[in-house]
Parts: C-alpha cells; structure tokens; sequence
C-alpha cells in the first residue's frame, strides 16, 4: 500500500515526541503494524488514531470488528469455581476474575492482541518522563446502582488498592510506583497518577493486567458479593458461592448494548467434567481449558479451541548461589539440552510459542529480535559441562508444582539432562507444599536449589523482569544477584520511548541468555472451548472473559 | 481436636492460600490478623470450641459466609445421593448374594462373585466417565451433571442422581454381595436350616425365617460402615458429576485451610456415621434376639 504524506502530516500534528518517534519507527519499518499499535495504545494514542496513521503509513488498516445483527438467548459456560469470595481488593484467582469481569470495568483492557484499548477512561498520556500519568474518563458512565461513576471513585479505587492497611492483592503490582495519595482528582472527569517513581508502561498497571482494578463506587463498604455493583454490561441476577452465577443485560450500559439476554455461569473444581459438559451439550463455552485436558476435543466437530496467544509460562530456575549452578556454564548446558520446537509441537500440541530464556516473548513490542535463539546442542552442552569440571555429571532435586503440564514438562527436562549426565530426581507436590508461606525459608519455591513455577500473563514483562530475577526481588527462586542486570531493569521500566525500552530490552536478553538463572522455554497460548455456532466470545489471557457480544446460543 | 490439629501442619497459612503467592506479604499478614488467624493455637480453638458448643460453626474464611448453610446443603446432597445408591444397591447386591448362595459352585455363583470383585476394584472415575459418555453424551438419556434445576421436584432430583449413583453401585455391589453369599452359605449348612428343611417348612419360608435372618447380620455391618464412604469419600464423584456433596466441601476446604469449614464438614460426617453404626447396632438386635437376651442376662 502506498504512503498518504499528506495525510501523515496531519495526524502528525500535536502529537508529542515519544508519538512521533514511534511513528518514526513505523514508516522506517523498526516496528511492525502489530507492534505499532500496542506501544501507541500505551502513549494513549487511540485505537481509531493509531489504525488512520498505520493505514495512511502504508500498513493496512485496523480490521472492523462487523457487530452480530442478532442477539438473546442465555450463553452458559462452565468454569474453575472461585477460590473465595468475591471480592475486588483481594481476588487472586481465575475464577473470581471472571466474576468480577461480568460486571466490572477497567479503565482499560489488555486486549485479545495484546493492545490496550479505553473502557472507563477516553484517553490517556504521560508527562515528559513518565512519572506523572494523566487519564480522561468517560461521562455518562453509571453503576449499576444508578450512582454516576466519577473521579472520586477512581481515587478511592486506586487508593484503596495502593492501601498497605489493606488486604490488596495489588500492593504487590502498585510498591515501587503507586503509593496511597498518589491518584489525585483534576476535575471531576480527570485523574492524575503521581508515580513514586517513572514507568513507561504504566497504564497496564491500572488495566485489566492488573485483577484488582476494576472501578467500584468511592462508598464501597467490602459487600461486593451482595450487589455485584460495577459499571459493566451485565447485571447481577444471582450469586451463589461455589454453585453459579447468572447474570442479565444492563440495559443502563454507556457502550453498545449487550447481546446475550442473560449468562448463566456454572462452577466446577475439575476441567474434565467441564469438557464432559461442553462435549454433552450443556454449556456452550469453557472458559479455560489447559492443553492436555484439551487434546481429548481437538478433533471434535462440534467443538472450537479457541488459542490466544499469551506471555504465560513457566520458569525452570536453578539456584545461582548452590551447588551445581553456581557455575553458569552448568546452567546454560541444561538449557542446551532442550529441544524447544519439539517441547512446543509434543507437549504443548502447538499452543504455545518459543522462549528465548528471558521474559522477553517474542509479542513484546519491546522485544530486540536479532538477539540469537538459543537451541538444543549437546555437543555444546557437554563442552560447557567438562569446562565447568562436571564431566561425570550432577545429581539435583527438582522440585515443582502439581499443576497444568509441569510434571510433564519436569519429566522431560529429567529425560533430556540425562543427555549430559544429569541425574534429577522429580520432587512434585501439591501447590500449597510448594508455596509454602512464600517467603524466603519458608516456601519450596523460593528455596529449592531447581523448580518450575507458573506464571501467568502480563501485557508487559515488568513484573517478570523485577519479583523473579532483580537482586531485591520477592520471588527470586534463583537468587539471582547482578547489579547491572538491577540497573537495566530499571531503565527498562523508566523508558516511555519504544527504541530506548527496546535497546534495553536486548542487553538484558543477552544478559540473561548468557546467565541463564532461569529457563524459559515457551509462553503458552491461552485456550478456551467453545461450541461450533457460538461467536463473538472474547476472553483475555489473564482469565477475563467478555461475553457481551456473544451470539448463536 | 485431632483435625485442628492436623491443619496446623499443613504447610503455608491461610492468609497466603486466599490471596496467592504472589501477594504482597503485608496484605498477606492483614488478611490474615483480619481473619484472627495470627492469634495463638489455643486460643483459636478454645474461641472455636465455645462458638461450636453454642450451635455456632463459625464463619468461613474463605467465602466470608456462615460455615452452617454449606454443610448443610451439602449434607442434605450427600444423604440424596447416598440414599439413591443405598435403594439401588442394597436389594440389587443382597439378591445376587443370597442367589449365588443358592448356587453355589455353578456358573451363576462364579458370574456374581467375578462380577462383583471386578466392579469393586474399578475406580469410580473409570467408571464415572464411561458412564457420562454412554448414558449422558452420545445416547443423551441421563444428565451429565448431578445438579438438578433449582425448585426441581423428587422425581427430577431421583432422575439427576441415577448415574452418579451407579459407579457408587458398581464399587459396593461386590463388597455387600459377597458378605451376603457368605452368610447364606453358612446359614443353609447350619443345623437349624437342616431342621426347618427336615419339618418341612416351605423351601422360601425357611430361607426368608431362617437363613435370612441369620445370614444378613454381618451384611448390615457392611452396609453400615460404608455409610462413612458414601456419605463423606465421594470426592471423585461429587467432582465428576459436579455435585455439591459433603465430600467436595471437606476437601475445598482442606485445599484453602478454611478451618471452620473443614472441622464443621467433618464433624458432621462423624455425627452421621455414628447414627448409622448406631442403626446397624439396634438392626442387628432386631434380627438377633439372642443379642438383647445376652444383654438382659
């Protein structure tokens, strides 16, 4: 497609320097349509903005998203039954999420792709150096109650969420950035966050990324469970702690009304009678499936596994500071022994995507590409070995989690040191042995000298790149300790620019590649199982599920 | 005493399990303090024993309700499903019992007690799922879910339980069968079937009056001490068929450390136990006068 000068000039106009340098990148082709879009959703450039300015560079257009023309019926679905009560401040789990999500809103959402789209807030930008982070709200927006949904409740939200008095599952996303007082009301329509210090990637702290964000009333008194009171399509028509959920349309909706009638939602503590059901025609949609419950439906005519590709994974780590993996040269020889395609094509029946032992996937924007992929070479492997003094090979416990296909995967990593004379006896426990009280001394997880651990998705790999591997980190199951790795992290996490995040990016993989505390072989898709017909169900890769613009029940 | 103290020893504590692993430590110790869960081990179970004493189970940690109203829905569940099984497998397995018993060492007595070992050893979950795919998914005769519609009549609900309640027949079946063969054989070679035969008592009376009674003590036994499993081990049916049972609570709630919920599920699964045992006890007098005889003598 050709490039409309013209009409790039126009669109140029006021746009700030991270914006224009991003745009930059674009036309110079340093980033990719894909990647265009999600790093502009970041700055706040809308999603109609960004798709004008990718099709006027020449790049296509932002596909129209063609609304169903019919609607109604009741869509059921099965899913994980929430772990506790529902409640915004301290949900920590799937299936409390995708409660919340019925009736909650964000002021953003972590798209399907990846890209963050507005929901409560219009727009969004940052100040010269991202410590300072300005959102627009929408008006017009009501809960569920009737109360219009302001400012005040943002800061309340926010506040009570970056409360240290409170039981906040989000303390741990919010320390370091977001601090009790720092959400401050401009007018009623305006909120600004006043950062501890700056993050170029904010925004994802207060989207859906983030469980516990979602916008609920400045007068909230902890009785979430008996109202359901958020500003979302749905309505709560009946809750029933560890039975179900039903839920109707709101006709009170800001946005495009939904087109379900009703939602009947069905909990279940097991996947395989939630694919009984689908497969017997009892539910039209399960909300998570993990890849080998799902192998048994793959064929099935009747059924469609939808994949979204997703950042979560699980990360093999090796302890930095003990016997055998104080010497690096050990820790990269057992990364050498993996066959990655094989491990994606036979374990993961192809629903996941390949790791390059940093968090960097290859979905960041953010991500140096050229950085070399590593691969299975034992030649190598042993060369590394006997340079280390560890010719006759090692003897380790790996201890793990009992959970999705980790004891698979810790079989075959078993298997394949075997290759160098490694000799791992599997430690598999239930997942509350193996987190123990998850600090230091006290957890299997931040003590064992190797494990698997699970992490699930993330829009931007922050997180990944700060709690498992910084010196300080919470959850740094390799004690891992390198000041320059700290130092990068940090400048990672400060940069607004998408080339500055992305010349950090690539020393920090190579960092890590050449390291290696931690394996990461594969990000794993997210699956969700749905009957042939249904449409229109979207669900996000930390566990969200929209359904408001599900038909053909 | 011996629950509390057994989850005292479960690694991790419950402030963690509710909020996960990745929680700040801050939020993991507020919740916890909130929870009164951070007060010494004595004082949590004295402060539990007088609220328990006083017909209160307490609340749960982790679904913020009281523990009563889950375990007693779940318990009335439990003895539907239970008593579903019981009707079926009761008759089913005494008949094929005593019908082997009648025909001992011919090819029907061989039938019934290979029958009957190989559906014991079979796992519920084998046959829970076999079940679900014949009966529920590709003949679509039976429901695959146990949950009936809410405000569902007895007949619905009876019509929900039946396929839960096989695989529960099925591991029963052999264990009760094979008490009730047993006892008949020994109860028709006994000195006063021969006399009841020599009189010439009619042949169903004397095994209805003579040999029944005698030969169905230890089958009750058998049926009462099951009542424990069919009431509160039904894990991977109450699982399979997606079934609010006493069982599933039990284990959730062991899984999240909820204390309150656990020791409330668990002690409601003892009192019923002890009511069958008692049962199987006043059954067995009924059937054996000899025993309230021993008694008064």
């Amino acid at each position: 497609m050709a490039k409309d000068h013209r009409l790039l000039d126009l669109l140029r106009r006021r746009r700030t320097e991270h914006e224009n340098h991003l745009i930059d990148m674009l036309l110079n082709g340093q980033v990719n349509r894909r990647e265009f879009m999600r790093h502009g959703a970041v700055l706040g450039m809308s999603i109609p903005l960004l798709g004008g300015i990718a099709a006027a560079a020449g790049v296509g257009t932002f596909p129209n998203l063609a609304r169903a023309a019919t609607g109604g019926g009741t869509v059921k679905i099965a899913m994980t039954v929430p772990a506790a009560a529902i409640e915004p401040v301290s949900v920590a789990d799937n299936g409390g999420l995708c409660m919340l999500s019925q009736v909650g809103e964000y002021l953003c959402v972590d798209g399907a792709d990846l890209t963050l789209r507005p929901v409560l807030a219009n727009s969004w930008a940052p100040n010269k150096d991202g410590s300072v982070w300005t959102f627009k709200l929408r008006q017009g927006v009501k809960f569920h109650d009737g109360t219009p949904m302001t400012a005040n409740d943002v800061v309340a939200t926010m506040d009570r969420l970056a409360d240290p008095a409170n039981s906040s599952n989000a303390l741990s996303a919010f320390t370091g950035y977001l601090s009790k007082g720092g959400t401050r009301k401009v007018d009623s329509y305006t909120v600004e966050f006043h950062l501890d210090a700056p993050n170029g990637n904010f925004p994802y702290l207060v989207s859906s990324d983030n469980y516990n964000a979602i916008i609920i009333p400045a007068d909230y008194k902890g009785d979430f469970e008996a109202h359901f009171n958020g500003t979302g399509p749905f309505k709560l028509e009946k809750y029933t702690p560890k039975v179900g959920a039903s839920f109707v349309r709101n006709d009170d909706y800001w946005g495009p009304k939904a087109l379900p009638d009703r939602l009947e939602f069905t909990f279940y503590s097991d996947i395989q009678p939630q694919i009984l059901a689908l497969q017997g025609g009892q539910v039209h949609v399960v909300q998570q499936t993990p890849v080998l419950a799902a192998v048994p439906i793959m064929k099935d005519p009747k059924i469609e596994i939808m994949s979204l590709p997703s950042i979560a994974h699980q990360q093999v780590h090796m302890r930095t500071d003990m016997e055998p993996f104080k010497d690096k040269r050990v820790r990269q020889a057992i990364a050498l022994c993996l066959d990655r395609p094989k491990l994606i094509k036979g374990l993961m029946q192809g629903r996941a995507q390949i790791g390059n032992d940093s968090p960097f996937a290859a979905a960041y924007p953010s991500t140096d590409k050229t950085v070399q992929q590593r691969e299975k070479n034992i030649a190598e492997a042993k060369q590394l070995m006997e340079a280390a003094g560890m010719k006759k090979g090692f003897e380790v416990t790996l201890t793990t989690e009992k959970y999705l296909e980790i004891p698979e995967y810790a079989q075959l990593i078993q298997s394949a040191v075997k290759e160098i004379k490694g000799k791992i006896t599997l430690k598999i426990e239930d997942q509350g042995a193996y987190y123990g009280d998850a600090v230091y001394g006290k957890s299997d997880w931040l003590d064992s000298t190797m494990g698997i651990t699970d992490y699930g998705h993330r829009g931007v790999p922050n997180v990944y790149l700060s709690a498992p591997l910084r010196s300080d980190g919470t959850w740094n199951s390799a004690h891992f300790k390198n000041p320059q790795y700290d130092q990068m992290v940090s400048s990672y996490i400060a940069a607004l620019d998408l080339q500055a995040q992305r010349d950090v990016a690539g020393k920090i993989q190579r960092l890590l590649l050449d390291e290696t505390p931690v394996i990461f072989a594969y990000f794993y898709d997210y699956l969700t199982a749905i009957r042939k017909g249904v449409i229109g169900v979207q669900p996000t890769a930390m566990g969200h599920l929209f359904l408001s613009q599900t038909t053909g029940v | 005493m011996i629950v509390f103290a057994g989850s005292q020893l479960l690694p991790g504590n419950v402030g963690r399990a509710m909020l996960g692993p990745l929680a700040d430590q801050r939020a993991v110790d507020n919740l916890n303090h909130e929870l009164g869960v951070d007060r010494p081990v004595l004082v949590q179970y004295t402060d539990w024993i007088v609220h328990f004493a006083e017909g209160d189970m307490g609340m749960s940690y982790t679904l913020r309700h009281p523990v009563t109203d889950f375990v007693v829905a779940a318990m009335k569940n439990s003895l539907k499903l239970a008593l579903v099984a019981f009707v079926l497998v009761v008759p089913l397995s005494i008949f094929g019992g005593v019908w082997a018993a009648l025909h001992v060492g011919r090819p029907i007595d061989r039938i019934i007690t290979i029958f009957g070992l190989s559906t014991t050893v079979l796992p519920e979950f084998v046959s829970g799922i076999v079940l679900i795919l014949v009966f529920a998914v590709w003949l679509q005769w039976l429901p695959i879910s146990a949950s009936w519609p809410e405000g569902a009549g007895i007949l619905t609900q009876v019509y929900y339980l039946i396929l839960p309640s096989i695989p529960l027949v099925l591991v029963l079946f052999g264990y009760i069968a094979r008490m009730a063969r047993a006892g008949t054989v020994e109860a028709l070679d006994s000195d006063y079937t021969r006399t009841a035969v020599l009189k010439g008592l009619p042949f169903p009376v004397v095994i209805w009056r003579h040999v029944l009674r005698n030969a169905l003590l230890p089958t009750i036994t058998v049926i009462a001490t099951q009542t424990g499993y069919l009431i509160g081990g039904l894990v991977v049916v109450e699982t399979l068929f997606h079934y609010q049972g006493i069982g599933g609570l039990i284990y959730a709630a062991a899984k999240s450390k909820d204390f309150p919920m656990l020791q409330a599920g668990v002690l409601s699964v003892g009192i019923v136990y002890m009511v069958a045992t008692l049962t199987a006890d006043i059954l067995y007098s009924v059937f054996n006068p000899r025993i309230r005889y021993g008694a008064q003598g």
